[in-house]
């Protein structure tokens, strides 16, 4: 075997030693390391950019918006309290007590044997409506109370086809002093009063007490 | 490979390295990474907060839009109240109205005058008058048919309370008193 001498090992050996440096190797990785971190950092700040692009577009939009909204908030309150107010008046309107209808009725429920003297009515209440009608006069006939009697209970009967919770009452009712001619014939009278009590309205009222008389 | 004998000063080099290392990984975090992150996720939570406000600010805008729209429908009645109501003080105009309704109506007397005010908050922007008409001679029928064509003619009108009485004098004619709630600007 030929002997091979190497005379360069030393000089190859320290090459070997250099390219094997762990501190050149440690300063590769390192680099490395650090440009990763450097080029994540990058990434992340243009994230940040863009985010922050979009935050000003999106507060942009926002701010311009919000001054047209409550703008838009106070409107449509006002026109709520308008409508509201429409509406109210509508129903004003509608819930109206009318008297004429209870006029009529009256006029056609008082028969010949009766003369009205005085008649009042009032209404009060907002949604439900009460109207108390005081109708005062002379019933005449063989049994005048039993005219007046009539009277009262034709007015309970017609109106509780039309009205809510109708009572009809006498709040007098005696015989009276004079006499009348009627049909050709001396007749006694009553005086009376009859207290009418109707409801109208949406709600339902209370039962009022019925009083016996 | 040759085992490498680390010196004492080389062993204070790499611990000293070491040490470095770790923290510029920790500075790189705490200081760079981590701050930035809260940051982003911050502007995140800004942009997502404002989704719904704009999304509510535009619905507001719509729906403002669609009452405005509406407006001529739900305030017809507002204005034709209003095209009912004279301008002017109501004392001057209401009892001449009420006297020339009665005498369209065939009742040639009528004595109207204010009894006052009624508040009324539920009506903003307008107020409720209290009227008294006096009609001293009438006859039941017209003053019925009367009282129809005032209720159906004049739905600013409510008839609060009504009084008649038969003259002793006059068998046909009757005293009639009616109190009026009529619906006036403020």
């Amino acid at each position: 075997m030929a002997l091979r001498l190497n005379l360069y090992h030393e000089v190859i050996k320290a090459k070997a030693l250099k390219r094997r440096d762990p501190l050149k190797i440690s300063i590769y990785v390192l680099s490395a390391i650090a440009a990763l971190c450097a080029g994540w950092y990058l990434f992340q700040l243009v994230n940040m950019h863009n985010l922050t692009a979009d935050l000003k577009r999106v507060k942009g939009d926002y701010d311009k918006l919000e001054p047209l909204a409550k703008a838009a908030k106070k409107q449509e309150d006002a026109l709520t309290q308008q409508g509201k107010l429409s509406v109210q008046l509508e129903k004003r309107m509608e819930s109206r007590f009318y008297w004429a209808p209870v006029l009529a009725e009256i006029m056609q429920l008082v028969p010949r044997e009766v003369q009205i003297t005085r008649m009042g009515g009032d209404v009060t209440g907002d949604t439900i409506r009460r109207c108390t009608l005081t109708i005062d006069g002379l019933s005449a006939g063989t049994d005048p109370r039993k005219v007046a009697e009539d009277l009262r209970t034709s007015i309970a009967d017609k109106f509780s086809v039309k009205y809510k919770n109708v009572t009809s009452t006498f709040k007098m009712l005696e015989d009276g002093t004079e006499t009348v001619m009627l049909d050709g014939k001396q007749m006694s009278t009553a005086t009376f009063a009859i207290n009418v009590q109707l409801y109208t309205g949406d709600d339902k009222p209370a039962a009022p007490v019925r009083k016996k008389k | 490979m040759k085992d490498i004998q680390l010196g004492k000063e080389e062993i204070q080099k790499l611990v000293l390295g070491v040490l470095l290392f770790f923290g510029l990984i920790y500075s790189y975090f705490d200081l760079l990474l981590g701050p930035l992150s809260k940051h982003q996720d911050a502007v995140r939570l800004s942009i997502v907060a404002l989704g719904p406000e704009i999304d509510s600010d535009k619905a507001q805008i719509a729906r403002a839009k669609q009452m405005e729209k509406e407006a001529l429908i739900t305030q017809k009645t507002t204005r034709q109240v209003n095209a009912m109501i004279p301008e002017g003080s109501p004392v001057a105009w209401f009892p001449t109205h009420m006297t020339e309704f009665f005498k369209k109506q065939g009742i040639d007397k009528a004595l109207t005058r204010m009894n006052g005010e009624l508040p009324d908050k539920e009506l903003p922007g307008y107020r409720k008058l209290v009227w008294g008409v006096d009609l001293p001679k009438v006859e039941f029928v017209p003053f019925a048919e009367a009282v129809s064509a005032l209720e159906n003619e004049e739905p600013l009108f409510e008839i609060a309370a009504m009084q008649i009485d038969a003259s002793r004098e006059d068998v046909e004619a009757q005293h009639a008193l009616l109190t009026l709630n009529n619906i006036v600007r403020q």
